[in-house]
């Protein structure tokens, strides 16, 4: 299969004030393929993958040195628009954090955030995301009922559709799954084998019987570093590096 | 301190071993009473099978346990998965053992064939091979794996060799074709027994490097 790069992080640091976070990290991401991030807590991958959307940028006293290229365009160039960054990346968090408002309005606020007024283009584009997401069979009937009356698995899917609406090139996934029960959690990973037909997806899990069922590539951060990354299926069989095959073994420390 | 699970791996590595050291023993036996014409230990070899059998069921639920519940990855699934194929393989070689222990049975019954040494030298390399693979199982040493790759072709030579010698027998001696045939199958039986060990050294080779050399067996 032909691999295009999407994303590349190259030579990627980053301090929280003194505290140097991220090491050196070099890593490529495939044009609709998934990537995995795995590691023990504090180990950078969180911090990475919010680096890759310039989440970080939020946190006063951090600091990044080196560059991540989307498409040929180093996204910590000065000149660049952070908000277009955010929209051509998008991001789902470990908790489901729908809006208090309706389950329409959740899906079209980036779209109103975005200055689309086209009340069909609205609606057209509200059912196509949350029919990606898998969610518009449930709540078709239901569209302006409030979102915080849905299930925590339905509205992880609304904010994953919320994150569609604007047509991402990328979607960053922080545990999307963590809070979620195993029925829950199985739909947002077929939903993650579908999206990646159109997007590039990085995702951040604990789990890695979940890194090894959805993701096309695994990277492994130990102590702010990349330690190894691979094809997953070699990951998991026969890791290249003693510290991953001790870690996806437990037997680290 | 090592982990519930990784006392479990250890708990299946023993139970291979004791299968192991239970199916060697049954081999040399076979081939003891084989060589010996003594029917007596070859129905101890033919009773004690059942043991082993058991053994292997023993050890294929212990691993679909482990598979399910522990979800093992790296070198932990493939020493799982390996095991797994180790013990079926074992299992073939103790009812090869069998097969041997029956034709000791048969042969004892009628006259002696002339001696035939190269029966010995296969029964001696087969042997060696099954010896050679469980230490390097329980080494983890694919040195000695490989080595063992090497030596089936030596087994597949001597078996050649002896169905040659058994059929010009026949050709001269037409009474004793039943006997040369049981002898034929013997030297069968002991040739699997290489072809086995040498699955088992592709199995350790696995478990030590993850790579599968199955059907191309070269260092």
């Amino acid at each position: 299969m032909d691999k295009t790069v999407k994303m590349a992080a190259a030579n990627l640091n980053f301090y929280y004030g003194d505290f140097h976070a991220l090491q050196d990290i070099s890593l490529l991401f495939y044009d609709r393929m998934v990537t995995a991030l795995i590691g023990p807590s504090g180990c950078g991958k969180s911090t990475f993958l919010r680096c890759l959307n310039r989440m970080n940028d939020l946190i006063a006293i951090s600091r990044v040195e080196g560059n991540i290229w989307l498409d040929g365009q180093n996204i910590y160039d000065p000149k660049v628009d952070v908000v277009s960054i955010r929209r051509r990346i998008g991001m789902v968090f470990q908790k489901p954090n729908p809006f208090p408002k309706t389950i329409f309005e959740n899906v079209a606020y980036g779209l109103r955030v975005n200055g689309v007024k086209d009340k069909t283009f609205m609606a057209e584009r509200v059912e196509q995301s949350l029919r990606q997401a898998a969610l518009w069979d449930e709540v078709k009937e239901r569209l302006h009922n409030s979102a915080l009356g849905l299930s925590g698995g339905q509205q992880q899917r609304l904010c994953i559709a919320r994150a569609l609406a604007v047509e991402p090139e990328v979607l960053l996934m922080d545990e999307p799954a963590s809070a979620l029960d195993p029925i829950a959690t199985q739909k947002i990973e077929e939903l993650i084998h579908q999206l990646k037909t159109k997007y590039t997806i990085v995702i951040v899990t604990h789990n890695m019987q979940q890194a090894a069922r959805v993701s096309d590539y695994t990277a492994f951060f130990y102590m702010g570093r990349l330690i190894e990354v691979n094809a997953t299926e070699t990951l998991f069989t026969r890791p290249q590096h003693r510290q991953t095959e001790d870690y996806i073994t437990g037997r680290f420390g | 301190m090592e982990s519930r699970f990784h006392q479990e791996l250890e708990k299946l590595k023993m139970t291979i071993l004791r299968m192991a050291a239970m199916t060697e023993e049954a081999l040399e036996r076979a081939l003891e009473s084989f060589f010996a014409r003594d029917t007596e230990l070859a129905t101890r070899v033919i009773k004690q099978d059942q043991e082993i059998n058991l053994l292997e069921v023993e050890i294929d639920k212990y691993c679909l346990r482990l598979l399910a519940l522990d979800q093992p990855l790296a070198r932990d699934l493939r020493f799982i998965v390996g095991s797994k194929r180790i013990a079926v393989d074992l299992e073939r070689v103790a009812d090869q053992a069998v097969n041997i222990a029956e034709r000791t049975v048969f042969l004892s019954s009628r006259p002696p064939l002339p001696p035939n040494p190269q029966m010995e030298q296969l029964a001696e390399t087969a042997t060696d091979m099954l010896k050679t693979v469980i230490s390097a199982f329980v080494n983890g040493n694919t040195d000695q794996a490989y080595d063992v790759c090497q030596m089936d072709d030596t087994a597949d030579e001597l078996n050649a060799a002896i169905l040659k010698n058994q059929i010009n027998y026949i050709l001269t001696e037409v009474p004793a074709v039943e006997r040369s045939v049981q002898t034929i199958i013997a030297a069968r039986c002991i040739e699997r027994v290489a072809d086995q060990a040498t699955n088992i050294a592709e199995s350790v080779i696995f478990i030590v490097k993850g790579v599968n050399i199955k059907h191309h067996c070269e260092n």
